[in-house]
């Protein structure tokens, strides 16, 4: 069966049965980016709670079901609008940006193009320079090209490289500059609002599989976690080949991820030796070579 | 050599056995930065990176060196950790500032942890410098449903049995049945012992029954020094069981009563009694057995 990954999905929105369904349909690791929670938050620790459980309780919850989970760290672009609040979560982070599974400074970038907006975009691709992490762009959805471009404009004025950095929730008017400047083009297929999987075949028949990650930016709103295995199987049926389908939906998220030195295929490949304290109810185990672990229903904890 | 430096040489030591010389390098490195500028940030940062440099494989280690840890500090049971939270915690030893302030930063170190930090955090309990200080959070700590986190509190380590009080640590030992973790794993779990544990644990099986489940054979053990008429009928069930392994459970707790009706049950099976005095029964084999076959 082929391997997924879904580089972006907001997995603290989703439910156990998402969990199962995106396991059985072949996703093997998964990336959560940090991001708002549909209202603002007001105080700090409502960002320190929130960072902790992306890299402990989800990341658990994910083993439950053989699902290997990463996280990005950062302030968002929405609630860096609240000035006092953003400057304390800036003093946060660097709490979380060295720890294990965390992939990329992100999602970061613009949603109105505020100067607050502007001055936390700037602060973190700095502090992802210095801890050497990839960057996770969140392109805005209103006035969406021009904000694009701007994120783009901005991260090379900090001398980022554009190889280290995925700009997502790109649409048919985003994707050329992105790819010509060097960036991986993140696509988010999302029901009604952004990209569908037939207009997903499109692109990649149109530019290729190179530099082009599809993911399912799965949260809180009306999305669909499954978004990369069906989009992936919809590119077969439209012939693209098996390659390119593989390279849009997993080699490329691993490659553009992995520079980070924290996301491996051997993590899901080749699940680490197991000792007793790992044992989730006693049922995990080592299965080596080149099978994804298969964890069963005793796996799961009680409440 | 003071103890401090006893046990930092014995965690080195162990370390050498077990990783690489460029982790090495970098532990020596950071751990001397850590306690000569005694830098929170500093401390904080490779503790969390310790995971570039070290994995977490078991650490292997021959008998004397088990003894050892022993010897350092009693219930210390290295064996069962690996080597990034052997690294972590060396690092953690090193980081030694007024106990105020230490507190405050170990606070935030615990709210902040990731799943494999939290776990180096807890096991290591009784080897930071304030242990009775960190009752409160210890307790919060098995409120987790991570099992990792809740097995680095609960099992192979002396902090629950020395600083918990009555109501915590039956508490704990019932979420290690409810999680279905190894109980012989428990230190000293047949000195902390206590009526109301018993009381509960047989609630539970009773609840269990009720639900059509089995009852981890472990269980027992915990009722065993407390039988007496009303427990005697959770024996009899258990003593009726089809699964040879539950009987082997009720016959080990049977054994250790000195209740009359105890012994009269036992006596029905003679083999089981022989199988215990050879030693062929035992509460840590049929753990063992129960996590192996049943969970």
């Amino acid at each position: 069966m082929p391997m997924y990954i879904d580089p972006h999905i907001h997995l603290v929105s989703r439910t156990t049965d998402d969990y199962e369904a995106m396991h059985k349909a072949g996703i093997v690791a998964t990336i959560e980016p940090a991001f708002w929670l549909g209202q603002p938050r007001t105080e700090v620790g409502s960002f320190k709670d929130y960072f902790s459980t992306l890299v402990g309780w989800e990341r658990f919850r994910a083993s439950q079901f053989g699902i290997v989970h990463y996280c990005t760290m950062g302030l968002n672009s929405k609630e860096a609008n609240n000035i006092p609040l953003a400057e304390q979560v800036m003093e946060l982070l660097p709490l979380y940006v060295g720890k294990e599974g965390v992939v990329a400074i992100g999602e970061i970038g613009y949603d109105d193009q505020t100067e607050a907006e502007d001055r936390f975009y700037r602060e973190q691709l700095e502090l992802a320079k210095e801890v050497d992490l990839p960057v996770l762009i969140h392109t805005p959805h209103r006035d969406k090209k021009r904000g694009t471009t701007r994120s783009m404009d901005v991260a090379e004025e900090h001398g980022m490289d554009p190889g280290w950095i995925i700009v997502d929730h790109n649409n048919e008017e985003t994707v050329k500059e992105v790819l010509d400047r060097g960036y991986w083009a993140g696509f988010t297929i999302y029901p009604h609002t952004k990209m569908g999987s037939e207009r997903m075949v499109e692109i990649v028949k149109q530019y290729g599989p190179e530099r082009i990650i599809v993911n399912s930016a799965a949260d809180w709103g009306i999305s669909d976690p499954l978004a990369v295995p069906k989009t992936a199987d919809l590119m077969r049926k439209m012939g693209i080949p098996e390659e390119h389908v593989q390279m849009v939906t997993y080699k490329n998220a691993l490659a553009a991820f992995s520079l980070s030195g924290q996301m491996h295929e051997d993590d899901w490949l080749k699940a680490p030796p197991i000792d007793q304290t790992k044992k989730m109810s006693g049922n995990s185990v080592l299965r080596g070579g080149q099978v994804p672990r298969v964890e069963g229903p005793s796996d799961r904890v009680e409440n | 050599m003071n103890p401090k430096s006893e046990l930092f040489a014995y965690l080195k030591e162990i370390l050498q056995n077990n990783a690489n010389e460029k982790s090495l390098n970098w532990l020596d490195e950071k751990s001397k930065k850590i306690q000569d500028s005694g830098s929170k940030n500093a401390f904080y940062l490779a503790f969390s990176q310790a995971s570039r440099f070290f994995s977490k494989e078991n650490l292997n280690l021959d008998q004397e060196a088990k003894r050892k840890a022993h010897s350092l500090i009693s219930g210390f049971q290295p064996e069962f950790w690996n080597i990034l939270q052997t690294a972590r915690t060396y690092l953690l030893l090193h980081f030694s500032i007024e106990k105020e302030e230490w507190l405050a930063a170990i606070k935030q170190l615990f709210e902040t942890g990731d799943l494999y930090e939290q776990q180096a955090l807890y096991a290591s309990l009784s080897l930071m410098p304030y242990p009775e200080e960190m009752i409160p959070r210890s307790i919060e700590g098995c409120r987790t449903n991570m099992t990792l986190v809740f097995d680095a509190i609960s099992l192979n380590n002396p902090y629950p049995t020395i600083y918990f009080p009555e109501l915590n640590w039956n508490q704990m030992v019932l979420k290690a049945v409810f999680m279905q973790r190894p109980l012989y794993r428990i230190q000293q779990l047949d000195h902390r012992r206590n009526p109301a544990l018993a009381e509960i644990a047989s609630d539970f099986a009773h609840e269990r029954w009720a639900a059509g489940r089995n009852v981890m054979p472990e269980l027992w053990r915990l009722v065993s020094p407390f039988i007496n008429e009303k427990f005697m009928k959770d024996l009899e069930k258990v003593m009726n069981s089809e699964d040879l392994l539950e009987q082997k459970g009720g016959a080990l707790a049977l054994y250790h009563s000195d209740f009359p009706a105890a012994k009269a049950l036992l006596n029905a099976h003679p083999e089981l009694i022989q199988a215990i005095e050879k030693g062929i029964i035992s509460w840590e084999k049929i753990g063992q057995e129960f996590q192996e076959t049943r969970v």
